[in-house]
Order: C-alpha cells, then sequence, then structure tokens
C-alpha cells in the first residue's frame, strides 16, 4: 500500500482496501445482451436484481452503472423509473434520513441558509416539467476508434416528469450578492480516499436562473429513487445529466469561475474537430445536448417484406430545443434518398421524447444502412459522420441499421 | 437479493387548495452483491488488492483493448487523480494481467454468468 488513505465512511461502508475487497458474493440474477460495440467486449449481463428496477443492463455493480435495454423505448415517451438509467461515479449512500436532510445554501448569497426538504418544497410554486435524462458519455462504447470510459451502448438515457421547485427561488432564500457568476452542487455521494475530487458541478447563474431548472424531489409522480438522487435533484432541461446533480446537499454560489475537477478537468470537449492522438487543444464544458433519433420498430439485420409496404417507427429528441423534423435517410454521405416521417403529437413539449413513424409504399429490395435523422428547432441536424471526440462525449451521429428484404 | 424498500412518499393536496404538500419519509435500500469476478492469471490478487475497492471489477474488463503505455497512464491517473492506494511495485502484474484479460475473450459477463 502507498500512502493513500481511505475514509472513515469508506471503511465503514466496508468498500475498503485489499484486506475488505471484494467479498465473495452470489451471482445476479438475469440473461446477457449484446450491445454491438465494435471490437467487443460486448457482451453485458441484464439484471432485475437492483431495487426498484426490472431488467436493466449491468455496466458496473460498484458504484452501481445500469443502462436502459432499447426495448424500454419501444412504446411511450416516459421511461418507467423501473428502467430509467442509472449512473454514479462515486460509491452512494444506500440510506437518507428524510428529518435530517438539509440544503446548505453559501457562497456569494446575502445570508447563508440551511433549508430542511419541507423548506425547500415551501420555497415556491410546484413545477413539473418532461425533460431528458441524457448522460454526456451515452454511446460511448460505440465510438471507432474506441475510446476508455465506461462503455455504454446507446441506453445511457431516459425521459422523465420531473417535479419540484425552481432553482431560483430556492437561491432566493438566501439571496443572490452581486457579485454572483455561476451556481455549484454537491450530493451526499463524496470519494473514497483523501484528496479526490467530489464529484460536484456547476451551472452560469443565468441557467441556473431559467424558470425551467429545478430542485426536483419527484419522478414521474413518485419520490425519486435513491438510486436517482433522493431526496432532491437538480434538473437542468436540455443539458446532460452530468449536471442534474443527485442527493443533493449544498449549492454554493460562485463570483468566477469553477476550477473544480468535474468541470475544469473533465466533461469537456473540444472547440474544434480533433483526431485520436491530437494533444493539447482548447475545450469546453459539454452541456446543451444536441438532436437525437432512433428506430426501435426494427434491429438491424430484420427481414422485412419484398413488394410490401413497411412501416418504420421510433423515436426522437431535438436535446436543448424542441424537434423540427424527422426523417428516414438512405446510405451513403448526404443520405441519397429522403423520406419525411410524421412525429408524434407534441404531449410534453420540448425537452421530451416524441415519437415519429413513416410508412415506405413499396418496399424494392434490401434497406442498407438506413438511419433516421432529427433536426431541432434551432436547424442542428444528427451529422452522417461521428464527431468522434477522446472521451466519447455527445454522440449523435445517424445511427444505422440494415433490413434484409425477403 | 432483491431487498427493495421505498417508502413511498405522499403528496397530500392540503385542503385550501394552495401549493401541495410534500411529505418527505426515510429511504433506504440494500445494493446487490458485487461478485467481483476476474478471470484467472497471474496478477490477478494484485489487480484484487489494488483496483477493486472503488469500483466492480468490470470498470477495468469493459474497457476496449488498449495498449501497455495507457494502461500504464490509467494507473497513474487512479493513483494521481482518485488518490487509490496503489503498490507501486505491482503496477507491472497488474498490468500484465489486463493486457492478458484483454487478450482473452474479455467477456464482461464475469460479473454474473448463471
Ligand atoms: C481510489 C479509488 C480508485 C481505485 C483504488 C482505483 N480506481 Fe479506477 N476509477 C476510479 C474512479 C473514481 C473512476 C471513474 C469512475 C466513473 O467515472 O464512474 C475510475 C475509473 C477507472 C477506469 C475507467 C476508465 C477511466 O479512465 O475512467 C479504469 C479502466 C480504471 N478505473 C482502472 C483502475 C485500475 C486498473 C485500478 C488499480 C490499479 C483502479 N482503477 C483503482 C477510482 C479508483
Amino acid at each position: 500500500m502507498s500512502d493513500g488513505k481511505f475514509t472513515r465512511r469508506a471503511l465503514v461502508a466496508g468498500a475498503g482496501t485489499a484486506a475488505l475487497a471484494v467479498p465473495a458474493a452470489g451471482k445476479l440474477a438475469g440473461g446477457m445482451i449484446d450491445l454491438g460495440l465494435p471490437g467487443g467486449p460486448s457482451l453485458r449481463p441484464t439484471t432485475p436484481d437492483f431495487p426498484g428496477k426490472r431488467d436493466m443492463i449491468v455496466q458496473r455493480i460498484r458504484p452501481p452503472l445500469l443502462e436502459t435495454p432499447m426495448d424500454a423505448f419501444r412504446e411511450g415517451v416516459i421511461t418507467p423509473n423501473d428502467r430509467h438509467f442509472v449512473r454514479w461515479n462515486w460509491s452512494m449512500p444506500t440510506e437518507v434520513r428524510a428529518g435530517q436532510h438539509r440544503v446548505a445554501v453559501g457562497g456569494a448569497v446575502r445570508k447563508p441558509v440551511s433549508l430542511t426538504l419541507e423548506e425547500i418544497a415551501a420555497a415556491g410554486e410546484h413545477v413539473s416539467i418532461v425533460a431528458v435524462n441524457q448522460c454526456a458519455g451515452n454511446g460511448r462504447g460505440l465510438s471507432e476508434p474506441r475510446v476508455t470510459g465506461t462503455q455504454w451502448g446507446n441506453g445511457a438515457m431516459s425521459c422523465a416528469k420531473w417535479t419540484g421547485v425552481r432553482l431560483g427561488d430556492v437561491l432566493a432564500k438566501a439571496g443572490l450578492a452581486d457579485s454572483a457568476k455561476r451556481v455549484r452542487f454537491a450530493g451526499l455521494d463524496v470519494p473514497l480516499t483523501d484528496g479526490a475530487p467530489q464529484f460536484i458541478k456547476s451551472i452560469p447563474l443565468d441557467v441556473a436562473l431559467r424558470e425551467d431548472v429545478l430542485v426536483a424531489w419527484a419522478m414521474n409522480d413518485e419520490a425519486l429513487p435513491i438510486l436517482h438522487g433522493f431526496p432532491l435533484r437538480i434538473v437542468v432541461p436540455g443539458w446532460f445529466s452530468t449536471y442534474w446533480v443527485k442527493m443533493l446537499a449544498t449549492i454554493e454560489v460562485l463570483t468566477g469561475e469553477d476550477e473544480s475537477h468535474y468541470v475544469a478537468e473533465t466533461y469537456r470537449w473540444p472547440t474544434a474537430p480533433v483526431k485520436p492522438g491530437d494533444k493539447d487543444f482548447p475545450t469546453v464544458p459539454i452541456e446543451a445536448m444536441p438532436p437525437r433519433s432512433f428506430i426501435t420498430s426494427h434491429a438491424d439485420g430484420d427481414t422485412v417484406a419484398r413488394g410490401r409496404p413497411l412501416t418504420l417507427e421510433g423515436f426522437a429528441f431535438g436535446g436543448d430545443v424542441g424537434l423540427a423534423k424527422v426523417e428516414l435517410v438512405g446510405a451513403g454521405e448526404g443520405g441519397g434518398w429522403t423520406a419525411a416521417c410524421q412525429l408524434g403529437p407534441d404531449e410534453h413539449g420540448p425537452y421530451a421524447f416524441r415519437r415519429w413513424s413513416v410508412t415506405l409504399p413499396h418496399v424494392t429490395g434490401d434497406l442498407a444502412e438506413i438511419g433516421s435523422r432529427a433536426t431541432n428547432t434551432k436547424g442542428l441536424s444528427q451529422p452522417d459522420a461521428l464527431v468522434w471526440n477522446p472521451s466519447g462525449y455527445a454522440r449523435n451521429v445517424i445511427e444505422r441499421i440494415t433490413l434484409r428484404a425477403q | 437479493m432483491r431487498a427493495a424498500l421505498f417508502l413511498p412518499l405522499a403528496f397530500l393536496l392540503a385542503a385550501c387548495g394552495a401549493a401541495p404538500r410534500v411529505e418527505f419519509a426515510d429511504a433506504s435500500i440494500t445494493l446487490p452483491d458485487d461478485p467481483g469476478d476476474l478471470p484467472e492469471g497471474p496478477g490477478r490478487d494484485s489487480v484484487i488488492e489494488n483496483c477493486t475497492a472503488c469500483h466492480s471489477p468490470s470498470t477495468m474488463l469493459q474497457q476496449p483493448k488498449i495498449s501497455r503505455e495507457k494502461w500504464e497512464a490509467t494507473v497513474k491517473k487512479m493513483v494521481t487523480l482518485y488518490k487509490a492506494p496503489v503498490d507501486e511495485k505491482a503496477v507491472p502484474q497488474i498490468v500484465d494481467y489486463l493486457l492478458a484479460a484483454q487478450a482473452g475473450e474479455g467477456d464482461v459477463s464475469r460479473e454474473t454468468p448463471r
């Protein structure tokens, strides 16, 4: 052992060092799924063994990383809580006492306060918003060339209805100082080692004060499950979930840039395209989501009836604004051909999943490398080619499948 | 093990029609045990001792095939950034093991085969 020290909590939690590591334990129930990651390893276990979850893809047991199987997206636009993906950077508490929980609001404020859950809930109007929660690294495992990090397929995303109060109303309990520039969040999850960076994240003040940025306690009309951040989590509709800090315990108003690790050194991507091996390029934090879309009615390699009409279905989202359109595109740069898809009803506003469908009148042969392409109301479309970056962030290339005519 | 214990929170509508009152109850869960499976091979004990305190072995086993240098850099990142207490003398063994594991099928399923 070198001089790294594990903190008391780690030892108490039994997550400890060599002597304590890896208790012999039973296997999880469940099957296996192939995520189709190029070059592998591509097989992952699936299990219903996590509390409050149906079958989920296990990327990691400890700390939990659970991916939503794509079949959960086949119908509807709300992902049920028992299929919502799970992502923790450091070991998470498994017990929270509601009566003892406090949210400290401090930093560049007029009067620091420590709020109970009841005080948070009474801080302002209760607001519900449906929004996609997506990991910045969703689809990383599909990057070519491959990159290291959690090797997600495309299921590190889900869409839920979030209910809480506006972050602005919570900040008003303390009152912002004139020097306020950013708002930083910390949860109850802390590193296992002294001196390691805590998972804390911040957003610019103008974003923090948006009408739809919430301190949320409910997810699809249920209390936030512990795996999703009970008792409170930040919700920043349109932004990647790295900012949606879970088990919210501290809100700190900053007067300048955030120099902390998870903002200044990671969860960043290049300002201009880079190639594998490039070094020392400028980066910016990964923030707003770009549009994405998926075909859910068919899988790669499925057969379809030659000479017959074919209906394809799927879902899409616009990212940080609503969807303008979804098209089905053929193979090759620029698509070769495109067919306009019919968008399902705009039930839940700009940040939610929305369904689409399209009927091709007559299948004449194989449909090679077809994909769906979403364009949002800012005019941003999914690209034909992957915008490769060394951390595999913000994948939104057109996802393609081939259907065989028979 | 399915030991979920969610104490649901009740949304009580206040009689006067003001903002609905929210009641928060304590919550606790039991997470599944981590079998911590790693394929047999020289260096396995070093990996268990140095690399599994903070995360399951799948963190390592699921990575795409990477070079010796990249594995060395990853171990270094664990030490310098995350303050992992890694025995310096064990690093070559750890890296050899991880390279060998990747040369095999590298099946992350080892955490849960049934
Ligand atoms: C002190 C805690 C700790 C120890 C001990 C530790 N790691 Fe990590 N490791 C982390 C954290 C934190 C992450 C990031 C987890 C996340 O993003 O969810 C990580 C991530 C990784 C990843 C994913 C790729 C990446 O760069 O993020 C690999 C591979 C990895 N660790 C290998 C190792 C190896 C090999 C060892 C033993 C030499 C080791 N770890 C020991 C904390 C630790």
